[in-house]
């Protein structure tokens, strides 16, 4: 599903730091992507999301057997790419229900099927809303203004849920999560994970792949992949710490 | 033809002159000596002033001199019937939900068009022409108040050609609960022509209403629109412009209002469509502790060329003004806010503040945002903020990571952009036309 070979990114100002990432997704797999802070998680993610700001120097990723890195953004998110923010966006004056039917009828419309109306819509939504346990009021507000931290991340699940991804990437959607949260948004990811589909997670804690069981877990630092192994890497990780991964890689 | 001008004339007035001669035969014997001798005064002073030149405040921002080299003279009165294209437009225009309505086509009432019933008691509503038959003194009263400074020739034009427009006169203490809604429409028989229209709106002590006007139109025509409101002490009014005129027209909307002790305005304008767009309003703050709220949006694009001023004086003291303008320009379009604020001396604990945020999209668009404060008293609270920027970066990206396409996403910005400023106007139904009307306008301009 999800080719990355030698991927190299870097910013405007020519700081590289994406420096080599190779990394292959295969439908119905979730791997989890751990690593200290500033290694380049969420650039990758955000390079795989099609975002500006960043040139890709070197490498090639392709997706579904196409290359990547030439579409643009809102088009990979209709071919099925979703990418949880770290920090949601706030955008005043655009209404949460609003954005979602909008969003989600975009890509009913990319792939031939006929728009939601608004009511169609709602029955849908609800549904969602109460396996997430989310409160519909998140829906009358406008997208992500004055939502606590949880509820930015209730929001970005929830609209996992709604567009239903082909490949979802998930930058540590479980931070700030309080523990019934956090199995929460694990039970989201669950519900979408089947054969067709493919889950990657970027988290900095063991305790999310308590509920999600990844097939791979990879270690990112300093924006190359230093190690990759099963689930246990992570338990590794939890206890001695990301030294011992980079000296033993 | 018309009687000795003894008085200097700007050649750019001298068509309009020779067409106030041509028409003073028809006007004999139908109109008051009193009006007759308002309109040769105003028109002297149109002759006298000529149009504006750029060097004057009020007008550096707009180009005026396709006017003014090819004269866009007062059309006369129309015959025939409602065309489809008139109704059509009305369909448009028309709130969705019951109000008095009143018509204009090509600046005259249709009577067909409106629904006058069922007003409570105490309100009066019709047209200017009917006013100055049935109300002189009103009107009358009106006129006189009105400065025809250098700053102001086409009110003065106005005053000399307006051939009708509407007058709302409430009785003190009368609530209008219903919206009243004044429609402006142009059938594009003024082709090339200019319409000129007169309105007043007059609340007693104490009186509330909301009334909103929309302007719209087909073709090529010069709409020269002159209101003034006037409330009494305690009176509440709300009124809302939008301005949707036709891609080829010029606007010049003229608004003045005096505000008694108490009193609260409370104007919104919008200004969506038309080649040359200009709204000024000035509020004289007469009576202590007056409210005025002053908003408004426009949404430009090709083009286009729009001008939002505001004036406030703030004569007495504990006064309050509340401004927030919101400017979107894309393509080649030009717009411009100038916004005062005027504290005179002794009209202590004024409090006033304005921000004007805007949005220029492309590297062929501009806007102006020029505030200017002026404050003689010492007690007073006043400030104001400007920002010119680009769309958010950050917001689009997220919702093209959504699937949103990018054209979409940027409209859906705009609109959020525009709908913090509507979400101001206090009437519903009014807000809700407001909305559905820019949203269609985003829809159908492909920037
Ligand atoms: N747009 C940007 N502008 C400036 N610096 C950037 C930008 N994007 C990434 N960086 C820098 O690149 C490095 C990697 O950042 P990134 O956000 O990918 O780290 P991360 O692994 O997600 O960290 P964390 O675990 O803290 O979320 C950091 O040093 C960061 O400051
Ligand atoms: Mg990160």
């Amino acid at each position: 599903m999800l080719e990355v070979t030698n991927l190299h990114a870097r910013l405007n100002d020519g700081r590289e730091i994406l420096r080599g990432i190779d990394l292959s997704v295969k439908a119905g797999e979730v791997h989890a992507i751990m690593g200290p802070n500033g290694s380049g998680k969420s650039t990758l993610a955000a390079v795989l999301a099609g975002r500006e700001g960043y040139e890709v120097s070197e490498g090639s990723v392709s997706y579904l057997g196409r290359d990547l890195l030439v579409m643009p953004a809102d088009e990979r998110a209709r071919e099925g790419l979703f990418l949880a923010f770290q920090y949601p966006i706030e955008i005043p004056g655009v209404n949460n229900m609003y954005f979602l039917r909008t969003a989600l009828n975009a890509q009913r419309r990319h792939r031939g099927e006929p728009e939601l109306d608004a009511g169609q819509f709602l029955r849908i939504v609800r549904a969602r809303l109460k396996l997430l346990d989310i409160g519909e009021d998140l829906l009358q507000r406008a997208v992500n203004v004055g939502f606590s931290g949880g509820e930015k991340k209730r929001n970005e699940i929830l609209q996992m849920a709604m567009l239903e991804p082909r490949l979802a990437i998930l930058d540590e959607t479980d931070s700030g999560l309080d523990i019934d949260a956090l199995k929460l948004v694990a039970r989201g990811v669950n519900e979408q994970r089947s054969p067709e589909r493919a889950i990657v997670v970027i988290t900095h804690y063991q305790r999310l792949l308590d509920y999600v069981e990844p097939d791979r877990v990879h270690v990112l630092q300093r924006g190359r992949i230093i190690q990759s192994g099963d689930k246990a890497l992570a338990v590794e990780l939890e206890r001695r710490g990301y030294g011992a991964a980079e000296e033993a890689a | 033809m018309n009687a000795v001008v003894d008085f200097p004339v700007r050649p750019e007035a001298r068509p309009y002159l020779e067409a106030f001669g041509r028409d003073s035969l028809a006007r004999a014997g139908r109109e008051p000596d009193w009006l007759t001798g308002y309109r040769k005064g105003s028109l002297a002073r149109f002759a006298e002033f000529g149009f504006p030149s750029r060097r004057s405040e009020a007008w550096r921002y707009l180009d005026l001199r396709a006017l003014e080299q090819r004269p866009m003279l007062p059309a006369g009165a129309q015959r025939g019937g409602i065309s489809a294209q008139i109704r059509a437009q009305l369909a448009e225009m028309a709130l969705g939900r019951p109000a008095y309505r009143l018509v204009l086509v090509d600046g005259r009432l249709a009577p067909a068009l409106s629904a006058l019933e069922g007003l409570p008691p105490g309100v009066w509503l019709g047209s200017m022409a009917a006013a100055i038959t049935e109300r002189p003194e009103l009107v009358r009263a009106g006129f006189e108040a009105l400065s025809l400074d250098a700053a102001r020739p086409f009110a003065a034009l106005n005053t000399a050609f307006f051939a009708d427009g509407f007058v709302l006169d409430i009785e003190p203490g009368v609530v209008v609960e219903r919206p009243v809604e004044i429609i402006h429409l142009s059938s594009g028989a003024a082709q090339g022509g200019s319409l000129h229209t007169r309105g007043l709106i007059a609340a007693g002590e104490r009186a509330r209403a909301s009334v909103i006007e929309s302007f719209a139109g087909a073709g090529h025509y010069w709409r020269n629109d002159v209101i003034e409101l006037n409330l009494a002490a305690g009176a509440e009014l709300t009124r809302v412009a939008l301005i949707e005129e036709a891609a080829e027209a010029w606007h010049f909307g003229e608004m003045l209002a005096t505000l008694g002790a108490g009193a609260s305005l409370s104007s919104f304008v919008m200004l969506l469509a038309g080649r040359t767009v200009r709204h000024e309003t000035t509020v004289r703050s007469e009576g202590e502790a007056s409210r005025c709220e002053l908003n408004g949006a426009f949404l430009l694009s090709g083009r286009q060329e729009a001008n939002i001023l505001t004036t406030v004086e703030h004569a007495a003291a504990g006064g309050e003004t509340r401004e927030v303008f919101k400017g979107v320009a894309t393509g080649r379009a030009h717009g411009a806010f100038q916004g005062r604020i005027t504290v005179r001396p002794g009209a202590q604990r004024v409090d006033a503040h304005q921000l004007s945020r805007n949005l220029v999209l492309g590297p062929h668009a501009s806007i102006d945002t020029k505030p200017e404060l002026e404050i003689c008293a010492d007690d007073v609270k006043c400030s104001h903020g400007a920002a010119v920027g680009d769309l958010d970066e950050a917001a689009l990206f997220y919702l093209r990571a959504r699937g949103i396409p990018d054209e979409q996403a940027r409209r859906m910005l705009i609109e959020a952009f525009v709908r913090e400023a509507v979400e101001l106007v206090g009437t519903p139904l009014m807000r809700e036309h407001l909305l559905q009307r820019i949203s269609r306008r985003l829809a159908s301009s492909e920037e």
